[in-house]
Parts: structure tokens; sequence; C-alpha cells
């Protein structure tokens, strides 16, 4: 595994990037809006959650990965969804025709995958691999320093 | 189909050679003009890439002493002065036999082909202005025509531009099964001659009845051609007996030599796919140590459905601790602005972080002390008495205790560097610290004391 590492490059910054990163996200949320009425909690969850994962895009070396490419444009964009999705679907429609004869059965999850991970829908299987270590990685560090933030602001 | 080709090699060719003038065309030409002289070579000049065939191009235009050398107008004079030509040509390599057949005795095998000509790279870049310095004398095109031999003896899509990177590869890459090689990117020019479906294991079994159905008129050099070519497969199949395909990259081009596997189909298509689930799957054993719990799983599909599981397992986690950080936030009035502002987070320099951290930890704590003596004073009647009273202890005492939170919290990050640890433990000191005085330099007494209970 050590050699396919060295020409597979998913390197993940540490936690502090992370972290910093949120909490500039949230210290941004904060001043936008005082987060006081409980009418508006899913709206602020909502939020959080895509301050999050931006958050997470950023520090995650913005533009050397497809997925965090995508993920900040989806965020930038949020009126245009509709259109992102019909593009992409095109996308796969012209490499399904191809793509049909190979392996089907990894055809299947890959197109699953593609609905998870962002940007994934204009990439090619193996891309598509690569695309999800590095996507695994930093969520899992995401969600390792969200876990510590409310464990440590929650009540006791 | 093939074998038609090789079959009718003789004069009822020229209507082929009135397509386009391309140099491919005019090889295909002189392969099957010369079929009867050496098979082998013809073969070889049949499937060679095009730099080679314009060597050839120029090589054979060369030695045929008709009035147009050119290579654009050699199909053209080959259609009318053919007779000619082809005889021409049959007894030039039929002398080229004759030294190809002394040669290749002395390279005992495609391995070992004497080099005396110049470097690859010269070859390649100089093509046309060496090979025909060279070709002036018969032994090096004798030996070039050799090695070309030797290799088509190895492979029958060979595709390579010279026949020095292949030759030096197998000493190297001992592994190789493969007596064909091929690559991906190049294939589809060569795709274009070669008959669609067409198995190399076919074309070896073609191979050796074309020895033995050897025309008479070969000379015994040629026989001798063949003999050898017919050793050096085994030879060359000996050599590459175990092992898996092998990638090399060629020095002169940016594609990726890939070679076909024993009894595997040589198509371009399939050698494709090949590289692309062998890409997939090295991808997947990657995925394979990231997801926990996937290593008793074998199979793509499971494995595969494990890996969106647990992309979703995450994602979910996401959400979640999402609303409960709003739901936490709603509480606590962070003022991150500040903490934020305090330069808390340096993008440089740790050292000199680490020291601010301290001083905002040592800070935040006699802050934190003295909201403790605070709250002692203020609300000393607060059902919270369970908890405060731990609090008459010594402040430091109290702090560690009355926030085991943090305690947890060292447990659960005990992976960061002690640089993160520290960074979050003073953010949260400094936000409960600036909250508490904020809180009661408010001093609603209502919000005060359950504020402080929730923290505490």
């Amino acid at each position: 595994m050590a050699s396919a590492d060295k020409l597979i490059n998913t390197d993940v910054p540490e936690k502090d990037v992370f972290a910093f990163h949120f909490l500039q996200s949230l210290s941004n949320l904060r001043k936008q809006n005082p987060f006081d009425t409980p009418d508006q909690k899913n709206y602020r969850v909502r939020k959080i959650k895509k301050a999050a994962y931006v958050s997470m895009a950023r520090a995650a070396g913005g533009s050397s990965r497809l997925w965090s490419r995508a993920l900040l444009r989806r965020a930038d964009k949020d009126d245009n969804k509709i259109v992102r999705f019909s593009r992409r679907k095109w996308k796969i429609s012209s490499k399904r025709r191809r793509s049909n004869q190979r392996a089907p059965v990894v055809e299947e999850a890959a197109e699953r995958l593609r609905n998870l991970v962002p940007g994934g829908g204009g990439m090619e299987t193996s891309k598509l691999m690569e695309e999800t270590a590095h996507y695994i990685k930093c969520l899992s560090m995401q969600v390792k320093v969200m876990q510590c933030l409310v464990d440590g602001l929650s009540p006791k | 189909m093939e074998n038609e080709l090789f079959m009718n090699a003789g004069v009822s060719h020229p209507p082929v050679m009135t397509s386009p003038s391309s140099s491919s065309a005019m090889l295909k030409w002189v392969s099957m003009e010369t079929q009867p002289v050496d098979p082998s070579l013809s073969r070889n000049l049949f499937w060679e890439k095009s730099t080679e065939q314009s060597i050839f191009d120029s090589a054979l235009s060369s030695l045929v002493s008709s009035p147009t050398p050119s290579n654009s107008n050699f199909s053209v004079g080959g259609v009318g002065g053919e007779n000619v030509i082809m005889r021409e040509l049959i007894g030039k390599l039929g002398n080229i036999g004759d030294i190809y057949g002394i040669t290749a005795s002395n390279g005992n095998s495609c391995y070992a082909t004497p080099m005396s000509s110049p470097p690859p790279g010269s070859m390649m870049e100089t093509k046309t202005t060496t090979p025909m310095a060279e070709l002036s004398g018969d032994p090096g095109f004798a030996e070039r025509a050799a090695r070309f031999s030797c290799f088509g003896s190895r492979s029958f899509n060979s595709r390579t531009n010279s026949p020095f990177p292949i030759n030096n590869e197998p000493p190297i890459t001992t592994n190789e099964k493969m007596p064909r090689v091929s690559s991906s990117p190049v294939f589809k020019p060569l795709a274009s001659h070669v008959p669609a479906g067409e198995s190399s294991g076919e074309l070896s079994r073609k191979r050796k009845t074309k020895s033995k159905q050897n025309s008479p008129s070969a000379v015994s050099s040629s026989k001798e051609i063949e003999e050898k070519e017919d050793s050096d497969p085994k030879r060359c199949k000996k050599s590459e007996e175990n092992g898996d395909k092998t990638k090399s990259i060629d020095p002169y081009k940016d594609y990726i030599h890939v070679r076909a596997r024993r009894g595997q189909a040589t198509d371009s298509h399939s050698l494709a796919e090949r590289v692309r689930r062998e890409k997939i799957s090295e991808r997947m054993k990657l995925l394979q140590d990231l997801v926990p719990g996937c290593n008793k799983v074998t199979g793509k599909a499971l494995m595969l459905d494990e890996i969106i599981n647990y992309v979703q397992s995450l994602q979910r986690q996401v959400e979640f601790l999402s609303m409960k950080l709003s739901s936490v936030n709603t509480r606590l009035d962070f003022n991150m602005d500040a903490l934020l502002s305090k330069d808390i987070f340096p993008s440089s320099n740790n050292l000199m972080h680490h020291q601010q951290v301290l001083q905002l930890d040592s800070s935040a704590e006699t802050l934190l002390g003295d909201h403790h003596n605070k709250n002692l004073q203020l609300n000393p009647d607060i059902s919270s008495n369970n908890v405060i009273n731990p609090l008459e202890t010594s402040e430091t005492r109290s702090f560690i205790s009355h926030l085991p939170t943090l305690a947890h919290f060292t447990d659960s990050i005990s992976q960061y560097s002690t640089f993160s640890e520290d960074d979050l433990h003073s953010i949260i000191h400094m936000g409960f610290a600036q909250n508490r005085l904020q809180e009661l330099n408010q001093g609603s007494s209502n919000q005060v004391p359950s504020h402080m209970k929730a923290e505490l």
C-alpha cells in the first residue's frame, strides 16, 4: 500500500487547520445572524452544516481536489443547483455508453458514490475513487473537530 | 484475413496501392510484395509504427533505384514499375537477409543484439538523415532489421518507436510474462492496420505455419532467419515466464507501455480495459485501508457498499454534529470574533503561539477562578450548590474538576498536537470567561444562574 500511496497523494492537513477554518466560518455566521429565535432552527442548522462543509473544503486545499472545488462552487451558486445537476447528467450519459461494458457491478457502486461525493458527476471511476479517499479523510477529520467542539461547548 | 493478405502477395495488388499515398499503405504493399523473401521481416514492417515506417520508407526508397525517391511518390511509382521494383527489392532484401542471418547469429537473443548503431535518441531525432547515412551501408540496416524482426518475434502488436527501449526492457524487467507488447494510446493507429479481434496466439500459429510454408525462393539465409526467429520467441517466452504486466515509461514519448498478459487478448480495448481495472483495484485497496472494517470484506461489490455506507454515515455525523452545535450555540453567546482577533490561530510560528496559548490558559484560569468566586458570592442558595461546593477547594482543582468536558476534550483529542489542544482549550476558556464576564456585567439575574448551571 505504501507504493500506492506514493502514487496517489491523499494527504490531508492537520486538524488545527480544519478547526481554524470551521471556527472562522462560525464566527462569520455569528456576525451575520444573531441566532436567537428557535423558529430559525432548521435554517441555522443548515447554515452551520454548510459552513462546516465549506470550511472543510477550504481547509483541505481548496483547489487541488475536485470535490472541494465542486463543493465551493455549489455553495456559491445555491440558486443554480438545477443547472448543475443537468450538466452532470449530461456528462454521465456521455460516459455511460462506454462504461456500461465495464464491470457493471463497479459502475453501479460508482454511480452511488458519485451522488455522495461532491463533484463526482464528471469523473471517471478511478479518479472518483481517489477523490473518495481524500474526501473520507477530510470528512473524518471534520467530524473529529466538530465532535471536540461540541463536547467542549456542551453543558455538563 | 492476414493470411489472405500474405498469401496474395503478388502482382495483383496494385489496386490497393492506388489508395492514398500514406506511408502505411506503402509499407503494406512492401510487406505483401516481399512476403516470399522474408515473411517475418515483412510482417514486422507491416506492424511497425509510423516512425519506423518512415525510416523504412526512406530505407526502401534508397534501396529501390526507381525514379521516385520521395515517400509520397513511392506508391505511385511503385504502381508503375512494380515488377522492376519488386525484383530489386527482393534482390536487396536477399542481400540483407544474408547479412541479417550473420548478424542474428552473432546476437544470440533479441536482448543481446549488437548495437553499433547510434543511440536511440539520435536515431529518433535525426531519423530522416541518419537512416539514410546508415542505410548506405547494409550492415546497419540489417542490424535494425534484425532487431525489428527479433522484436516482432516477441510482439506482434509492436508499436514502439524504436526497438531499443524494448530491447532494453527485458533484461531490466525479468518478470514479464508476455511476448506481446502494446501501448494503449498509440494503439489506435495500429488498430487500423490490425484486423480487429486477432489474438496473438493465432498470429503465432500463423507465423509458424508461414515459416514452414516458406517459399522456395527464400535463400538459405532466410531459412536461418526463420529458425532463428522460431527459437527466439521460445527464448523470449522463457525469459518472460513469470509475472505480471509491466509498465515502463517510454523516454521518448509519454505513453505507458502495457504488456499484454499471456493467453489474453491483445485488443487495444481489452488492454485499456485491463489497465483501467487495475487502476480501480489499486484505488480500492487504498480505500480499504481508510474505511474501518473493510478488511474482512472481500469482493469489489461488498467493499464498495461498505465504502458508500461509511461515507453516508460520515455525512450524517456531520449533519448531526452541526445540529448539536447549533443547539449549543443558542445557549452560549460565543464571541468568536474576539477570540479569533486575538490571533489564536496564527498561520505561522508555532512556538510563539504556544507561548501565547500558555498565557491565555493561565489568564483563562484566573478568570474562571474569579468567576467561581463571584458565583459563590452572587448565588449562594442556588440548587447548583452541589456543583459549586467543590469550588471552595483550591481554584486549580475546581477548575479541573468542574470542567470534565475538558478532560474528555483532552482524551478525545489526544491525537491532536498539543498546539491545537491548547488552542481549543483556550478558546473555550476564553469563551466561557468572556461570557461570564459579560453576563455578570449585564446582570440579569434570571439568565445568570441558568447560564452558570449550563456551563458548570
